[in-house]
């Protein structure tokens, strides 16, 4: 009888435990094969090959650039969208005439196709003919075009801030339903209590949020980690490399170069990182809620 | 009831095994590039004529974006899956062919099939003796330049040298109002092949007698300089490092660019989309030697080592090559004719535009036959990145660049 019992749960999981080795460990475990062989431009393996593949990728001053930019689009593009998408759900969340409206504007750039908003943001920033400089233009604020993609510091910072703008919606999804979840008469009672509006956010809002914003940083931080069409349809990487992220550093060795041996073991480098950063989060998110 | 429904899977198993069968019998699978909205059409086109004429042959016409053709390869290849014709960039058949995966069509083409071609084009195709692929596209560049441009600056004849070019350049750039004289480019595929019109110019070739890269040479580095002074004295569009062939092409399209080199289907977007520019084309300008060089590039039509209908396959590529079906697809592509035959048609021949193409043609390289290709050229575009952005000195840059080549170049 009891045997049974304990074999119950694993039977409900195992469905799900097999569709889950089938669509992701087998993926990686080829991947481990490729990345330790020899391995010509149609991934075909040569044999073993002693690592060779990742000690070239550490000799690759390219792909250390490409690790640390990498780093630092993450934290920009995810802590960016975070820092706008709470005061955004909150405004949102306030009852204001034409508040559906605002809402569906909001998450209009999530319905659209992330590659088509990196075209159109491609030719937008074009240099003689893209929109905004001619916004600018109109405007009066610059008085002579400027190049937003062809040197890589202001290409990467144009980069970050459409990365921004499009992970703002599904960001502030998750707040609005987080926000939706908190009791009014928290509110009621501590005003009440003469609780300034800042006070409420500082020690009702912001606590009760938190959860939703652990699940947001951890989300993006996925998404944002790999995500390849905005760098890559705007400047693929260049000019010389200067804004290359791994997976487009990934893309140009696997599918340009034809190294499809780098290419699995860069791969397998992001897997490690994200599964790192993800347990590292998860335990210490766990550990606060149960302090 | 239970067995109505037994007798239904039954049947349709069957039917669908018995459909599977005929039209495994004469089925030819070919990948093709998209080239322009007119390729998918000609092809479907080609397809269906074919298929009338040659009854139990089933042709399947798979058209991809050329930008992921090479990954698309790569992956049915590597899966087993691949069509058994496919439109490659020739550059690509050495891989092919080292890992065998390319059939040798020297067993089907008959002295008068060959006779078909243009030399020049099929050679790029041969690799050790053995002919692996059919070029279903060809092109070379030249210089098109803005004929209303060019009078507003008071200038009569195209440049016929780079120092021509570098007066002709000023002289547009003088009349202002966003109005530069030299389009260059300097982003994503053939950037380094933008530059290459001017090494060759300095008699430097991408590759030497033995086999080095001749990016260290002083040719090489005065080329760079050439460039490099033109962007300085803002002789070209400003932020050329975000300007990529088509960015460039577009702004010669909108009457804002003097100059530029590129591919003749340029032509043919121009009649389409900006009908009234008045242009030229003109030889690409020679270096002091009076040496010049343009880029031949074809794309070849292959055959898959593991096609199972080979006979079929070759009979749809002999169709292909008929003069009538060449000289419809390279018309509407703007390509240049691969076939004698064709090439003396009224089309070509009364083309003023082409016929500064195929001028060039004696003078045109074609990228090397080299393991590695890609990353040289990868490697030639970046350092250029860098020195048009004026990150780094060209000597520097390109003797540096030179060593690296040669590394990958020895592997």
């Amino acid at each position: 009888m009891t045997s049974r019992q304990t074999a119950i749960p694993y039977l409900l999981i195992l469905p799900s435990l097999v569709l889950a080795a089938a669509i992701i460990f087998w993926p990686v475990g080829s991947l481990i094969e490729i990345a330790t062989n020899d391995v010509n431009r149609f991934g075909q393996l040569k044999g073993w090959n002693d690592f060779a593949n990742f000690s070239a990728l550490f000799a690759n001053a390219d792909f250390i650039q490409a690790l640390w930019r990498t780093g630092l689009w993450t934290v920009l593009v995810v802590g960016g969208a975070l820092l706008v998408s709470v005061p955004v759900a909150l405004i949102l969340n306030e009852d204001f005439y034409g508040r559906d409206i605002a809402r569906v504007i909001l998450m209009l750039p999530w319905a659209v196709s992330l590659t088509m908003t990196a075209v159109v943001w491609r030719w937008a920033l074009n240099g003689e003919s893209g929109m905004l400089n001619s916004a600018l233009m109109g405007l009066g604020i610059i008085s002579e075009n400027v190049q937003w993609l062809a040197s890589g510091d202001l290409a990467f910072a144009m980069q970050v801030l459409i990365g921004i703008l499009v992970t703002v919606p599904f960001t502030t999804t998750i707040f609005l339903g987080g926000l939706s979840s908190i009791p009014q008469d928290l509110y009621e009672a501590s005003a009440l209590e003469g609780a300034s509006r800042l006070q409420q956010f500082r020690h009702i809002t912001l606590p009760l949020l938190k959860p939703f914003i652990n699940i947001a940083l951890v989300l993006n931080t996925i998404y944002v980690f790999n995500s390849f069409p905005i760098i890559w349809v705007t400047t693929q990487g260049g000019p010389a490399n200067s804004t290359d992220i791994l997976v487009t550093h990934l893309y140009k060795l696997g599918f340009r170069i034809g190294k499809l041996g780098e290419a699995s073991a860069v791969s397998l480098i992001m897997l490690a990182i994200l599964l790192i950063f993800t347990i590292i989060y998860v335990r210490l998110a766990m550990k606060e809620r149960e302090a | 009831m239970k067995s109505l429904f037994l007798k239904t899977i039954l049947t349709a198993t069957l039917s669908l095994a018995a459909l599977t069968s005929v039209a495994l019998a004469g089925t030819v699978r070919v990948t093709v590039a998209e080239y322009s909205a007119k390729t998918g059409p000609y092809f479907a086109e080609a397809e269906k004529a074919f298929e009338a004429a040659n009854p139990g042959v089933d042709i399947q016409i798979e058209v991809v974006p050329w930008d992921v053709l090479l990954q698309k390869l790569t992956t049915d290849i590597g899966a087993g899956s691949n069509a058994d014709l496919s439109i490659i960039g020739t550059r690509w058949l050495i891989d092919f062919v080292k890992q065998d995966v390319a059939e040798p069509l020297d067993g089907f083409i008959t002295p008068e099939f060959k006779d078909r071609f243009i030399d020049t084009f099929l050679s790029p195709s041969v690799m050790d003796g053995k002919t692996y692929g059919l070029p279903i596209a060809a092109s070379a560049r030249a210089m098109y330049y803005n004929k209303e441009l060019f009078e507003k600056a008071g200038i009569t004849e195209p440049p016929k040298t780079w120092d021509e070019l570098k007066a002709a350049a000023e002289k547009i750039s003088a009349l202002g109002g966003g109005v530069y004289g030299y389009g260059l480019q300097g982003k994503e595929i053939e950037t380094d092949v933008y530059y290459y019109y001017a090494m060759w110019s300095q008699g430097v070739e991408i590759l030497d007698k033995d086999g080095k890269s001749g990016l260290g040479s002083d040719g090489a580095i005065a080329a760079a300089k050439i460039y490099k002074e033109l962007i300085d004295k803002k002789l070209t569009q400003p932020g050329v490092t975000s300007f990529s062939r088509e960015d460039v092409q577009n702004l010669f399209k909108q009457g804002k660019i003097g100059m530029m080199v590129t591919a003749p289907f340029l032509s043919n977007q121009i009649k389409e989309e900006a009908p009234n520019l008045k242009y030229g084309v003109a030889a690409i300008p020679a270096g002091p030697s009076g040496a010049r060089g343009t880029y031949g590039v074809t794309d070849s039509i292959i055959m898959f080592k593991n096609s199972q209908n080979k006979e079929e396959a070759w009979k749809f590529l002999d169709y292909l090559f008929t003069t009538d079906m060449r000289a419809k697809f390279t018309q509407g592509e703007g390509f240049l004719p691969v076939n004698k035959e064709e090439a003396k048609m009224d089309y070509y021949v009364n083309n003023a535009d082409l016929k500064a193409f195929t001028d060039l043609l004696p003078s045109a390289r074609f990228a090397p036959v080299i393991p590695g290709w890609e990353e040289v050229a990868q490697k030639t575009s970046d350092a250029l990145q860098k020195i048009y952005l004026g990150d780094v000195e060209p000597d520097a840059a390109l003797k540096a660049t030179a060593e690296e080549i040669n590394g990958i170049l020895q592997k």
